[in-house]
C-alpha cells in the first residue's frame, strides 16, 4: 500500500529531526534549566532552585555587561571591516575580468585554515617582543621601537587587536559572496550608467550596492552571528585578557563554567545571549531568508 | 552535475561580436566566457587602469598571503631562531627540526588519527541524516518540511559554548565520555544545519520529471531517490561533505570540552602547547602547518565545486 507523498516526506525527515531535538534541543533545554538553580561544580553536590536569582547576578555583573559590550564593538569592528576590505576585493576581482581568476581561488585559501591556527599565527606576528609586525614597522621608521604598541597586551586595543584573525579569515568569505553578486548585475545597467556619465563613487553608491543590497545582507547576518561567538581566536590569542579587555561573551560564559565553577550562572547568561541572538536570527529569517518557498 | 549546469552562463547563445551590447549572463562565480567576450560591464577598460589594478590586486595577495608564508618560514627555523629578537622573516638556516619535535611529541600523530576520524564519522553521520530531510524538504514542499528548514536554521545561530557543556554531560552518562563517536556527534550538530541547507540547495535543481518518469516505470520513490535523483545530485553530495569535513576538522571549542587525552583532536594539542610544554613556538608553527596544508591542497584542487557551494549557500534566498 502506497503511503502519502505528506507522509514520506515526514518519514525523510524524521531522522534529522530526531537527531536535531536529541543533540540541539534537549542540550538547550538542559541548559535553559539549569539557570535556575545553584549548582555544585563538584558532581553530585547541591543542587538548590533560586528562581531568576542567577539572571539578577547576571545583569548586576560588570563581567557580563562588559562581556556583551565588547562582544557588540568587536562583531561591528569585525564585520564592517570584513565587508569593506570584501567588496573591495570583489570589486578589483569583477573589474580585473577572467584573467584574475587563479587569485580569486588563491585568496580563499584562509577559509579552510582552523581558526585555532589564525589565531596562534596572528598571536605570533603581534606578540611583544618577537613579534614581526612591531620590528617591521620600526625598520620602516613608523614606530621608534618595536613594542611601541602592545598590541595584545595593551588593554585598550586589544580588542581590536584580536579580531584581526577573524577579519583575516573571512575577508575570503565575504569577497566570494560579493562577488557572486556583482557577476549577477546586467552589464548593459552598468554601460548605460556609463553613458550618461556616470563616475565610479556614483556607479558604486548608487546603482552597485542597491542592487546587491540583498547579496549584502545575507552576508552581513551569516557574518554577523559567527563574530558574535567567536571563541578561539580569542581564546588562544589572549584567554579574555589583559583585565578582561578582550573577555567576550562566549569567553566569560566558558570561564564562568570551567573555571569559575558556577554552571546556574553561566547557564544563565548562555541563556540570555541564546534570546538575543535567536531575537536577530528569527528577525533575519523572517526579512531576508525564506528558503523551502518557491519563488 | 545538473547544478552546474543550472549555474553555468547559457551556452547556447551566439556569441556577440560586441561585448559591451551583451547582456551579462553570468550567474556563476567562476564563469567560463568565450573567447571574444572579454569585456562586461564592470571589467575596466583602458590599459593604465588595468595596470594600476593589477598592481593593487599583487599588493593585497602578497598581504593576504604573508601570514601563512611566515608561518611556513618560522617552522622551518631553528628552535632559537623561531623567538629571535629582532625576527627575521626568512629562517637564517632551514631545518627540519620543529616538524621532528613536533611530531615526535607523544600524542601528536595519536591526534591526528582522533581528528580524521571524528571528521570522517561526522561527515558520514550528516549526509545520512541530511541527504533524505533536505529531499524531503524540497521535493514535497510540506508545511512540516517548511517548519523544518526553519528551525534547522535556528540551530545554527546557537553559540556552541551554550550547548557544549550539557551535551559533554549527556555524553558522560551515556558512557560515550572522551570517544570519537560522542565528539562527532558533537560536530554533527554544527554540519547537520549546513548539510541540509546545501543539499536542499541541490535537490531544488533537479527537475521533477527526472523521478516522475522513473515512478511511471515502476520505481517506488525511495527507489527513485535512491537510483535516478541521488546519482544526479553526487558532486553536490561531494561539496557537502567537503564542509563537513572541514567544519569538524578545524572545530575547536567542543573538542576542547568533550576530549581528555584518549580522544583529542590536533586542535586542541595545538593549544595545549601553549600551556603544557611552555612556549614552543617553533613546535606549534610545524604542527599547524603539518595540520592546515592538506586541507588547503585540498580546497585548491576541488576549487570550482567548493565555490559552487559556498555561494549556493549563501547568496540563494
Amino acid at each position: 500500500m502506497r503511503i502519502s507523498d505528506r507522509r514520506f516526506a515526514l518519514y525523510l525527515m524524521t531522522p534529522a529531526a530526531l537527531f536535531l531535538a536529541v543533540f540541539v534541543a534537549y542540550p538547550l533545554f538542559r541548559l535553559i534549566a539549569d539557570s535556575f538553580f545553584k549548582i555544585s561544580p563538584i558532581a553530585g553536590g547541591p543542587r538548590d532552585f533560586v528562581g531568576f536569582q542567577n539572571y539578577a547576578a547576571a545583569f548586576a555583573s560588570e563581567a557580563f555587561m562588559g562581556a556583551g559590550w565588547r562582544t557588540l564593538a568587536y562583531t561591528v569592528v569585525v564585520v564592517t571591516l570584513e565587508f569593506a576590505l570584501g567588496l573591495g576585493m570583489a570589486l578589483l576581482f569583477t573589474t580585473l575580468g577572467r584573467k584574475s581568476q587563479v587569485w580569486r581561488t588563491v585568496f580563499l585559501y584562509p577559509l579552510m585554515i582552523a581558526p585555532i591556527v589564525a589565531g596562534l599565527l596572528w598571536k605570533f606576528l603581534m606578540i611583544d617582543n618577537f613579534g614581526l609586525i612591531g620590528t617591521l614597522l620600526h625598520q620602516a621608521g613608523i614606530l621608534s621601537n618595536p613594542n611601541q604598541i602592545g598590541w595584545l597586551s595593551d588593554p585598550n586595543i586589544v580588542l581590536f587587536s584580536v579580531a584581526v584573525p577573524d577579519i583575516w579569515l573571512t575577508t575570503s568569505f565575504m569577497c566570494l559572496v560579493l562577488f557572486a553578486g556583482l557577476q549577477n548585475i546586467p552589464g548593459d545597467l552598468i554601460e548605460a550608467a556609463r553613458l550618461d556619465g556616470a563616475k565610479a563613487p556614483a556607479l558604486l553608491f548608487q546603482i552597485i550596492l542597491p542592487l546587491l543590497r540583498p547579496v549584502i545582507a545575507v552576508a552581513l547576518v551569516v557574518r554577523g552571528i559567527d563574530a558574535a561567538r567567536a571563541f578561539d581566536t580569542i581564546l588562544i590569542q589572549t584567554n579574555g585578557g589583559p583585565q578582561s579587555a578582550s573577555e567576550t561573551m562566549s569567553l566569560l560564559i566558558y570561564r564562568t563554567m570551567i573555571r569559575f565553577g558556577d554552571p546556574g550562572l553561566a547557564s544563565a547568561m548562555g541563556t540570555i545571549y541564546l534570546l538575543a541572538m535567536l531575537a536577530v536570527a528569527f528577525f533575519a529569517v523572517a526579512t531576508i531568508w525564506r528558503p523551502g518557498k518557491d519563488n | 552535475m545538473r547544478v552546474a549546469e543550472r549555474t553555468k552562463p547559457d551556452g547556447g547563445k551566439a556569441p556577440t561580436v560586441s561585448a559591451r551590447s551583451s547582456v551579462s549572463t553570468a550567474t556563476h562565480v567562476a564563469p567560463r566566457r568565450r573567447r571574444g567576450v572579454n569585456r562586461e560591464g564592470l571589467e575596466a577598460g583602458r590599459r593604465s587602469t588595468r595596470t594600476i589594478l593589477w598592481i593593487l590586486l599583487a599588493a593585497a595577495m602578497v598581504l593576504y598571503g604573508f601570514p601563512f608564508l611566515y608561518l611556513l618560514f618560522t617552522s622551518f627555523k631553528t628552535p632559537i631562531d623561531t623567538i629571535a629578537v629582532p625576527p627575521t622573516i626568512l629562517p637564517k638556516e632551514w631545518t627540519l627540526e620543529n616538524y621532528a619535535n613536533a611530531l615526535g611529541r607523544s600524542g601528536v600523530l595519536a591526534s591526528f588519527i582522533n581528528s580524521i576520524q571524528t571528521a570522517i564519522i561526522s561527515t558520514l553521520l550528516s549526509l545520512v541524516l541530511a541527504v533524505p530531510a533536505a529531499y524531503g524538504i524540497t521535493r514535497y514542499k510540506t508545511p512540516s518540511g517548511r517548519v523544518f528548514i526553519m528551525a534547522a536554521l535556528v540551530t545554527r545561530m546557537v553559540p556552541p559554548v551554550a550547548i557544549g557543556i550539557p551535551l559533554a554531560s549527556m555524553m558522560a552518562s551515556a558512557g560515550l565520555a572522551d570517544t570519537p563517536i560522542a565528539l562527532s556527534i558533537a560536530h554533527t550538530t554544527i554540519s547537520l544545519p549546513l548539510s541540509i541547507w546545501l543539499m536542499s540547495s541541490f535537490f531544488e535543481a533537479v527537475p521533477r520529471d527526472l523521478e516522475e518518469a522513473a515512478t511511471v516505470d515502476g520505481c517506488s520513490r525511495l527507489g527513485a531517490l535512491w537510483r535516478v535523483v541521488i546519482p544526479v545530485v553526487s558532486g553536490g553530495i561531494a561539496v557537502t561533505a567537503i564542509f563537513a569535513f572541514l567544519a569538524s576538522w578545524n572545530e575547536f571549542l567542543f573538542a576542547l570540552l568533550m576530549t581528555a587525552i584518549r580522544s583529542q583532536t590536533t586542535p586542541v594539542v595545538i593549544a595545549n602547547f601553549q600551556t603544557q610544554f611552555g612556549l614552543d613556538w617553533g613546535s606549534m608553527t610545524a604542527l599547524a602547518a603539518v595540520y592546515s596544508i592538506p586541507v588547503i591542497l585540498l580546497t585548491l584542487l576541488l576549487q570550482r565545486k567548493i565555490v559552487a557551494g559556498m555561494t549556493l549557500g549563501a547568496v540563494k534566498g
